[in-house]
């Protein structure tokens, strides 16, 4: 196919867009080197003051600590819930499957912050405001749908002669899961696996209305903290952010390939 | 053991499979004797893969019964079968190198580790894979996936082998190969065999008998010559090698009148409208010839040259018989002088390859 | 003797052994959402009918009180209409700016196209609330386009803590999903199109106007849904962008709902959003059916 170059001006266009996409992301970075008290870019001066406080901001790696723990419980409770599902679904093709894929995946259509009250609203009578098991179950809500697509689609794309074989060479249904299907999801499951983690980490609308002075996760404190003053503290604890993400997105392509997880 | 094929080691009774108001595989009886090569042979949609899937348990029958060495193995579930199945995309675990792949089926099974080895060793050596065990699937041919699905298959010693059109995804000159191979093993273990295909040539080249499925149904049970010289129908006829068809209808003594001239066919046929056929290359020419003198025994009919096909081994002649028009195939003699179109031609064949059947009724 | 019941093609477990089976599979999900999704969701549809007692109770009855107080409420009523507006406004400047890197990227192949796309999509993996502080830094009084533009000798504007700041925040962060959008959408775009259009006399400009929109038409129609519904759930953009002196739907809920606790008025300014969404979802169908 012959590659159309595209015009100069449309170029230079592109790339001040692209500029304008990345700012954000990309300020972050200079701005944590600061030395200042205050937000400001460019700083009056360089230091690595900021990632030191971040080191003694006991709030801060108190919340960090809870955001680590809640997304590694919730993941593993999403791929523990979601594999099943998955297979019911897609495998075993009952009745209503479609129905109920539907509805499994709605969370991800509502607003978080009509989420977040809805949620508040069962919580709080069920005392459930301010602890882990109310953070796990709400951030599940919104990461079983990201596991479930993910791990269909993963179920549906393989070849089901490969279990059907393993089947006639005398492999029970439970055996024929173990040894082929699940390695075999293995790509979908990593891709999952990230996802949740990352959504789980990141969320913060939702878990604004859930957390408090006894329990807060990360983004909810930098929300805080941005909301009350900002300075350069939250671009040394965004940078840090923005690293673990590359690192999960990176350990992702490299061992399963970014770009086939996720097209069907 | 004295089993005949009259003892059916694999028997099909009845067996049907209906999805809601289509019938895949309409009330088809069978029987498989051991060490039988079989293969189900017809064109796709014809019911000849679901009925292989039934016998190995991923489909189930809507009625009807199947038996493997008396035993009712119906509703018995897949991985209780002992069936080795090779399937048409050969479905090698993609995980697995092709060591762990064959081994899957002696590991389900729970056999010690060292017959495990040594079994596998000797179906990759039957298969002439033994230096790739360590591969995985991806790294290999199609050839070799193909074999390392049929060792797969064999390793585990099954009591039925089945394979879904496995050489359908080889090229010409393998599939010739694999062909010679397969029949090869299934004879040396004498494993009894059911393979379905859509290739006359296969089925032709390497059975015992075969299956011809049209529709659900079985229009045709025989070994390769039966089915090739006694067709059962037009249907069967027409698939298995090329063949020639006339409409004729018969007259009240015996004959058949065939666009306005006369030949003599099988008499056990009624009367009626019925179709004639003969295979091209039964058919000799003489050209001008008036179909006054002919041999007895034959039958001779006239007809017109229209064009000639100068395939490299045989010429193909296309004669016009009134309204029809016969292909008639000789072997091409190194001559470069052809007959002129329009050269009248009398076509002589014997009245034992006549084939005639009534005209179908709609189905 | 004969088979059991007809099973779906490749499977041999009996029905009602499947249905058992497929039972327990789906029960851990089921649970999951039936407590913490579909319960609280409609417990929240029925709280937009109870009545808010003074004093932060929650009240029996059903009433339709909120609904018309809220109607009623000039601030309300200005509250909705400037919601709907601005994230309007925001959804169509999002598609102005993305529109250009998505066609580029269409046209894009190999490497530098794979490049490119992990490079729109990597904000996304980045929490809203990161994003917006480095809004923050940017527009903020002591940020570097202030300062730009001070040096240029002019007075410059407040970016932040006002509608504006919302807007450009806002938009730059829906970008990677307007892009994304619009390049499912371009499949229909062939460059053999446009060059046939161009062989046919058309300037560039022309071959763009009646060529390439019209076939891109389900791509813009798909991201300005998505990017609409985006925007008027938005809250962590708007209220730090806004520092609290932006009022939008979102703000607003959270404000009820935490500050003032009038769960019901919370409750019923959700189910707006929800009907909005709904108004924008069967716009976007008619569209897609007079593009067809």
């Amino acid at each position: 196919m012959e590659e159309s170059r595209a015009s100069l001006p449309m170029r230079i266009l592109v790339a001040v867009l692209f500029l304008f996409l990345l700012a954000p992301v990309l300020l972050v970075f200079p701005v944590s080197f600061s030395g200042d008290e205050v937000l400001s870019f460019p700083p009056d001066s360089w230091s690595l003051r900021w990632y030191e406080n971040l080191l003694g901001h006991d709030r801060m790696l108190a919340a960090f600590g809870t955001s680590l723990l809640l997304g590694v419980v919730v993941t593993a409770l999403s791929l523990a819930i979601a594999i099943p599902a998955a297979y019911a679904i897609v495998r075993l093709r009952v009745r209503g499957s479609e129905f109920l894929f539907n509805l499994f995946t709605a969370p991800l259509l509502l607003p978080t912050i009509v989420l977040g009250l809805a949620i508040l609203i069962v919580f709080a009578s069920a005392g459930l405001l301010a602890t882990m098991q109310g953070l796990v179950a709400a951030h599940l809500v919104v990461t079983l749908p990201y596991a479930l697509r993910i791990l269909a689609v993963s179920l549906s794309n393989m070849d089901l002669a490969c279990e059907e074989a393993a089947a006639t060479l005398g492999g029970t249904p439970f055996t024929v899961f173990r040894r082929v299907t699940l390695p075999m999801m293995r790509p979908g499951i990593v891709a999952a696996t990230a996802l949740c983690f990352l959504v789980s980490f990141d969320e913060v609308v939702i878990t604004l209305f859930l957390t408090g002075p006894r329990i807060s996760t990360l983004p909810v404190e930098l929300f805080h903290h941005v909301e009350n003053r900002a300075d350069p503290l939250v671009a040394s604890v965004s940078v840090l952010l923005i690293l673990l993400t590359l690192a999960v997105v990176l350990i992702v392509d490299r061992s399963v390939g970014l770009s086939r997880t996720f097209v069907k | 053991m004295g089993q005949t094929t009259e003892d059916g080691f694999l028997q099909l009774e009845g067996v049907t499979k209906r999805y809601g108001d289509f019938e895949a595989v309409r009330s088809l009886n069978l029987l498989v004797g051991k060490g039988e090569l079989v293969a189900f042979l017809g064109p796709s949609g014809c019911g000849k893969t679901t009925t292989l899937r039934m016998i190995a348990g991923l489909a189930t029958p809507t009625a009807g019964r199947i038996l493997v060495g008396g035993r009712d193995v119906t509703v018995l579930p897949v991985h209780q079968r002992d069936m080795g199945l090779v399937f048409q995309s050969y479905a090698l675990f993609p995980h697995m190198t092709v060591e762990r792949n064959v081994a899957f089926g002696l590991e389900t099974r729970k056999l010690p580790r060292d017959e495990i080895r040594q079994r596998v060793g000797r179906a990759l050596a039957m298969v002439r894979l033994g230096h790739l065990a360590g591969r995985r699937p991806r790294e290999l041919s199609g050839g070799q996936q193909q074999r390392v699905a049929l060792a797969r298959a064999l390793v585990i010693e099954p009591s039925i082998l089945l394979l879904d059109e496995p050489l359908s995804n080889l090229d010409a000159k393998l599939r010739d190969e694999m062909r010679g191979q397969i029949r090869q093993i299934q004879q040396e273990l004498g494993i009894t065999t059911v393979f379905v295909t859509h290739d006359q040539v296969e089925a032709l080249s390497m059975c015992d008998r075969i299956v011809v499925m049209r529709g659900g149904r079985v229009e045709q049970v025989g070994s390769p010559f039966e089915i090739y010289e006694r067709p059962a129908n037009q249907f069967v006829a027409s698939f298995v090698g090329r063949i020639n068809r006339l409409s004729g209808s018969r007259t009240g003594d015996g004959a058949i009148a065939v666009r306005g001239q006369r030949i003599l066919g099988s008499p056990e046929i009624a009367a009626g409208e019925v179709d004639v056929m003969v295979r091209p290359h039964r058919i000799r020419i003489e050209w001008n010839g008036t179909g006054r003198v002919h041999q007895d025994g034959t039958n001779a009919v006239l007809g017109r040259l229209v064009r000639t096909t100068f395939v490299g081994d045989v010429v193909q002649f296309h004669i016009a018989v009134g309204e029809d028009e016969l292909l008639v195939e000789q072997p091409t003699t190194g001559r470069p002088d052809l007959p002129e179109p329009g050269t009248p031609a009398c076509l002589n064949w014997r009245i034992e390859d006549t084939l005639v059947f009534p005209k179908e009724q709609a189905r | 003797m004969t088979a059991a019941a007809l099973s779906a093609p490749g499977r041999t477990r009996p029905g009602g052994r499947r249905a058992g089976l497929a039972v327990a599979l789906l029960l851990p999900i089921a649970l999951v959402n039936a407590v913490a999704f579909l319960a609280p969701v409609l417990n929240l549809a029925r709280m937009s009918f109870n009545e808010a007692l003074p004093g932060g109770g929650i009240g029996d009855a059903f009433t339709f009180e909120n609904w018309i107080g809220l109607l009623r409420d000039p601030f309300y009523v200005e509250l909705i209409v400037n919601s709907i507006g601005i994230n309007l406004f925001i959804t169509l400047l999002t598609l102005v700016l993305s529109y250009p890197i998505a066609l580029y990227l269409h046209r894009t192949t190999g490497r530098w196209r794979s490049f490119l796309t992990v490079l729109v999509i990597s904000p996304l993996l980045t929490s809203a609330v990161v994003r917006t502080y480095g809004w923050i830094a940017i527009l903020s009084d002591s940020g570097p386009v202030a300062q730009a533009i001070a040096a240029l000798g002019f007075v410059p504007p407040r970016l932040m803590f006002n509608t504006t700041g919302v807007v450009i925040g806002l938009t730059e962060i829906l970008m990677p999903y307007m892009i994304l959008s619009l390049l499912a959408g371009f499949g229909r775009l062939d460059p053999r199109v446009e060059e046939a259009a161009r062989t046919l006399g058309a300037t560039p400009f022309v071959t763009f106007r009646r060529v390439v929109l019209p076939l891109t038409l389900p791509g813009i129609a798909l991201g300005c849904l998505l990017c609409f519904v985006l925007a008027i759930s938005s809250f962590i953009t708007p209220r730090l962008m806004g520092g609290g002196r932006v009022f939008l739907l979102a703000t607003e809920i959270y404000d009820q709902a935490i500050v003032t606790l009038n769960w019901p008025l919370a409750a019923t300014l959700s189910m707006l959003v929800l009907l909005i969404f709904g108004a924008a979802l069967a716009a976007y169908s008619r569209v897609l059916k007079a593009v067809e």
